[in-house]
């Protein structure tokens, strides 16, 4: 009973954020200094130009009324158009993504089995030789850019190696039409389409190595801390004094690490919706970080403010979803 | 006792600056490393003029005339590698100095149990939330792609982390007996956060602008690497990555893995500081 209006209260919530970020999201076109139109329009641009843009934009009206708009608009999942391709932004949003949330899902995967890995091997090793390979290993993943470390894969795995596509894109050439779900991987296995399912995978291999590599760092650093903090606690101790094998010691341990790492795996999650941007950039993926990048390079402001939108969206259920999952798994939480 | 209390000051004496050396050798040595790499950006003598082409010499693999070969323009790739450090290091100090600064100063407001300064680090929640390399990539753009920017947007990004670190190690010193104590002499809160909190505070919040130094270095390398902020041809690590991105797919790995292997081990020896002062700060507690 308890639970349920914890979890209530959490959803009450919600609103509140979603209107802090439309807010936000609306805000940006006003930080823009001097003439947000001359900017966007380019400063060889016609008075015509400068002119479209401005009502475009809706510049030419007060900004109470220009946001009564924006939000109305929203309601009815309207995001707006592309300035400079006329399309409907909820449009792209449907096709981008879910390629960015199917690449960073697959990435966050990697992460975990390499960064736990290290990290929960560090921990259990503490202080000797092990401890000190995995904290080397950690820290020069730390130090690796993503860009970096895509490019350097595409070198070995594509170019000398072969073992790996050329860096374009989620399929290649292909005439496979995505839907009903928009993420390749799912609906080419609802059609029965193997050999395009293998060739989704093999597309995602490099962009989902880089990211997990790089971002492995960082659980890798969560999960040896609190692993270290569980193997100190009083259970393991008590476990250990039962005779418990070590394995079983580990794995309570583990339960009790759980919710940092949780928590961490969270925040990467919303981090990576924008943050995969510049191997999404890199690999030609064509997600939602990409089209963000291009789109602030052009400014493009109704999709610079739909992409962020979206990206913070992600957030906020992804926290919801963590909030009700850690409550789920610790009771402790649940009385406070 | 008496015999520590006795020996202690003539082992100081004797090897005052070795041991410093020795107790804290990550830190030196990854100092030494940033300071020289600095120190050779500015004034060591460059085999080519980083901003001067060879168009007769483009896209070499490494060779003795060229160490590190050169890009498809014909810039020689060593000396740009050296030359960008002049830009790239002294950028992400700033950003670092201006986040400490500015970090210790909110941090130090918000680590009070009120009921504001929970509301403050909620509203940090949400701007978290938000995609940081795409809100960076857009204030440099938005506000016009100069240095300054650059070093706003590294500020936007770490203040926060600064502000919840301090506010985390200031509420839990506030439990303390010798805060209890300066309260009970009749200490203003002002006092009490400037001369009891602050100092108690520094060595954990030294380590984390050394974390943010090798941060910055990153998200430097990021933002020039998408055309951000970056006036070529002047060098820039993440630009050269750039520049030999295309290169990448027909195997000429020189113009990339040199800046590259630049910034990680920039970056390296950011975090090597921070590792020694993160387990000074510890073993201080």
């Amino acid at each position: 009973m308890k639970a349920i209006r914890i979890i209530g209260k959490r959803l009450l919530l919600i609103p509140i954020s979603v209107f802090a970020l439309v807010t936000l999201c609306f805000a940006l076109v006003q930080i823009i200094p001097g003439d947000p139109a001359i900017t966007v329009a380019g400063s060889y641009a016609s008075p015509q130009e400068i002119a479209r843009v401005r009502t475009e934009l809706g510049l030419d009206r007060p900004w109470h009324e220009r946001y009564l708009a924006y939000v109305g608009g929203l309601l009815q999942g309207d995001l707006g158009r592309s300035l400079f391709t006329g399309r409907p932004i909820t449009s792209e949003l449907a096709r981008r993504v879910p390629a960015t949330l199917q690449l960073i899902t697959l990435a966050l995967l990697v992460s975990w089995i390499l960064g736990l890995s290290l990290g929960v091997a560090g921990a259990y090793f503490r202080g000797s030789w092990p401890d000190r390979v995995t904290r080397g290993m950690i820290t020069v993943l730390q130090s690796v850019p993503d860009f970096l470390l895509s490019l350097l894969l595409i070198f070995v795995l594509y170019f000398m190696w072969q073992l790996a596509p050329a860096p374009v894109g989620q399929l290649g050439l292909s005439s496979f039409t995505p839907g009903p779900t928009g993420f390749l991987l799912i609906d080419t296995l609802l059609r029965g389409d193997m050999a395009t399912f293998l060739q989704a995978l093999h597309h995602l291999m490099l962009p989902v190595l880089s990211l997990g590599i790089v971002y492995s760092a960082y659980l890798g650093r969560v999960g040896r801390s609190s692993m270290t903090k569980a193997m100190q606690s009083r259970q393991v101790e008590f476990a250990r004094a039962c005779g418990l094998p070590e394995w079983r010691v580990v794995q309570y341990a583990f339960l009790e690490a759980r919710a940092p790492i949780l928590t961490y795996t969270a925040i990467l999650f919303g981090a990576l919706v924008g943050g995969a941007s510049i191997t999404e950039t890199i690999f030609a993926w064509q997600g939602v970080g990409q089209w963000g990048l291009e789109s602030i390079l052009k400014v493009d402001i109704p999709v610079i403010q739909g992409v962020i939108l979206v990206s913070g969206m992600v957030s906020i259920l992804v926290y919801l979803f963590l909030d009700v999952l850690v409550m789920l798994l610790d009771p402790r939480v649940r009385y406070e | 006792m008496s015999e520590r209390v006795l020996t202690q000051p003539g082992r100081r004496r004797s090897s005052a600056m070795p041991a410093i050396v020795r107790e804290n050798a990550p830190v030196v040595l990854g100092l030494a490393f940033i300071v020289l790499f600095l120190a050779a950006s500015f004034f060591a003598p460059l085999p080519y003029g980083p901003t001067t082409p060879d168009p007769l010499a483009t896209s070499q693999p490494p060779s003795a005339l060229h160490w590190f070969g050169t890009d498809a323009n014909g810039f020689d790739v060593f000396s740009r590698t050296i030359a960008a450090a002049q830009r790239d290091i002294p950028l992400a100090l700033a950003g670092t100095l201006a986040s400490l600064v500015l970090g210790i100063v909110f941090g130090l407001l918000v680590s009070t149990k009120s009921r504001w300064s929970e509301r403050a680090i909620r509203g940090l929640d949400v701007f978290q939330a938000f995609p940081l390399v795409i809100i960076g990539t857009a204030i440099v753009t938005l506000t016009g792609n100069r240095l300054e920017s650059v070093v706003l947007a590294i500020v936007l990004l770490n203040v926060p982390r600064f502000m919840r670190l301090i506010r985390s190690e200031a509420l839990a010193l506030r439990e303390s007996r010798f805060i209890e104590a300066a309260r009970a002499l009749g200490a203003s809160p002002l006092r009490i956060l400037w001369r009891h909190i602050l100092p108690n505070v520094m060595g954990i919040t030294l380590a984390q602008s050394s974390i943010a130094a090798a941060h910055s270095i990153i998200v430097i390398a990021a933002l020039s690497f998408l055309g951000v902020g970056v006036s070529p041809p002047d060098p820039s690590w993440g630009l050269m990555i750039q520049e030999g991105a295309r290169q990448m797919i027909v195997g000429d790995w020189w113009i990339v893995v040199f800046p590259g292997f630049a910034v990680l081990v920039t970056v390296a020896a950011f975090n090597l500081v921070a590792d020694g002062l993160q387990a000074a700060a510890d073993a201080s507690q």
